[in-house]
């Protein structure tokens, strides 16, 4: 049930949805890996959403170089935990949700236990090793998972379905090399915005998701492209040849 | 035989795309994808190593179906075949 301002907040996309696909989004917890470029408006957007339960987690503090594309931190919240600064504007945002943010850092040993009962994990991490722990947690829980990763000008995403599409490891099996990425704020805002609209769509039931195609943008040529994937049947996540099988 | 060749991201920016290429009968993907990228060091180094194989994170779709690295220098190309190299990005 909603209250009156609830449905007030959320009339414009009621009429889109109706009130059944609100309630599916109150229902639903959402894990969002990180509170940096893409975890911001990925945060911002479900919370104004109004996704009923949103768990974010990082491990670091907010510097003033992070301010070109985090904007869920402020130029007064340098030198404060990141999930402080995160948890303070998504209740500000809308406060009636529930935020879970978490401080810590995502790694094998906690990893499960952070996702805990979300329904899905949106990633919004910087390296390949913490997407894989996660893109193993989503295959094992059967939970979607929404990949996003962004360079420069350049992005990509897709959202993978565990049975029923390639999982991240299938698509992208060999990470590329570790390095501090440059990057501009829109091309975070871009992909964040493509992984969020999917969130939205899966939890509301609505539309295609972006299954079984790698969406790729060059916001140096404004272009974008699609590559069809496929699972790889010797895929050490979710193949035959899966770990300890 | 006339085939297509399209880079992403950086590979776009150091080798150009759409690069229509005309190879000999009986060419592999790998002897396609090298000559094109030996037209600069760069571009080159950013694919392949210094054995002159393919870096382990290169993604290559012929005809929008992924080729393996490791199979490319083993799957020959045809006449109207489209070649994709991508690099994937890691940021977030």
């Amino acid at each position: 049930m909603f209250s009156e301002r609830e449905l007030d907040r959320y009339k414009r996309q009621i009429m889109l949805f109706g009130e059944k696909g609100q309630e599916r989004l109150k229902d639903a917890h959402i894990f969002i890996a990180g509170a940096g470029g893409l975890g911001s408006p990925v945060s911002i957007y479900l919370a104004v959403a109004g996704v009923g339960t949103i768990t974010i987690v990082d491990m670091d503090t907010v510097d003033q170089s992070n301010l070109n594309r985090q904007i869920l931190h402020y130029d007064r919240d340098i030198g404060r935990k990141k999930i402080e600064s995160a948890r303070d504007k998504l209740t500000a945002l809308n406060p009636d949700i529930v935020i879970n943010a978490i401080d810590a850092k995502i790694d094998e040993s906690n990893v499960a236990g952070l996702v805990g009962d979300a329904g899905g994990i949106v990633d919004a991490m910087d390296n390949y090793p913490t997407r894989y722990l996660l893109n193993e947690v989503a295959i094992r829980n059967d939970i979607p998972f929404f990949h996003g990763a962004i360079r420069g000008f350049y992005g990509q995403a897709t959202t993978i379905i565990p049975k029923k599409t390639p999982c991240l490891q299938c698509i992208i099996p060999c990470a590329p090399p570790k390095e501090v990425f440059p990057v501009v704020g829109v091309t975070a805002g871009l992909i964040g915005m493509i992984q969020t609209t999917e969130v939205v769509k899966y939890l509301t039931e609505e539309g295609e998701l972006l299954t079984n195609r790698l969406f790729i943008w060059d916001g140096m040529q404004s272009a974008s492209e699609e590559i069809c994937v496929e699972k790889n049947p010797s895929c050490s996540a979710c193949g035959t040849a899966k770990k300890g099988e | 035989m006339s085939v297509k060749v399209r880079f992403f991201a950086r590979f776009r920016e150091l080798l150009g795309t759409n690069i229509i290429v005309e190879p000999a009968s009986g060419a592999m993907l790998a002897d396609v994808i090298k000559e094109i990228a030996a037209r600069k060091k760069e571009g080159h180094d950013a694919i392949f190593d210094d054995q002159g194989i393919f870096r382990e994170f290169v993604i290559i779709m012929k005809n929008g179906r992924r080729i393996e690295t490791e199979d490319a220098g083993k799957t020959p190309v045809a006449d109207g075949d489209e070649i994709a190299v991508f690099p994937p990005v890691a940021g977030g």
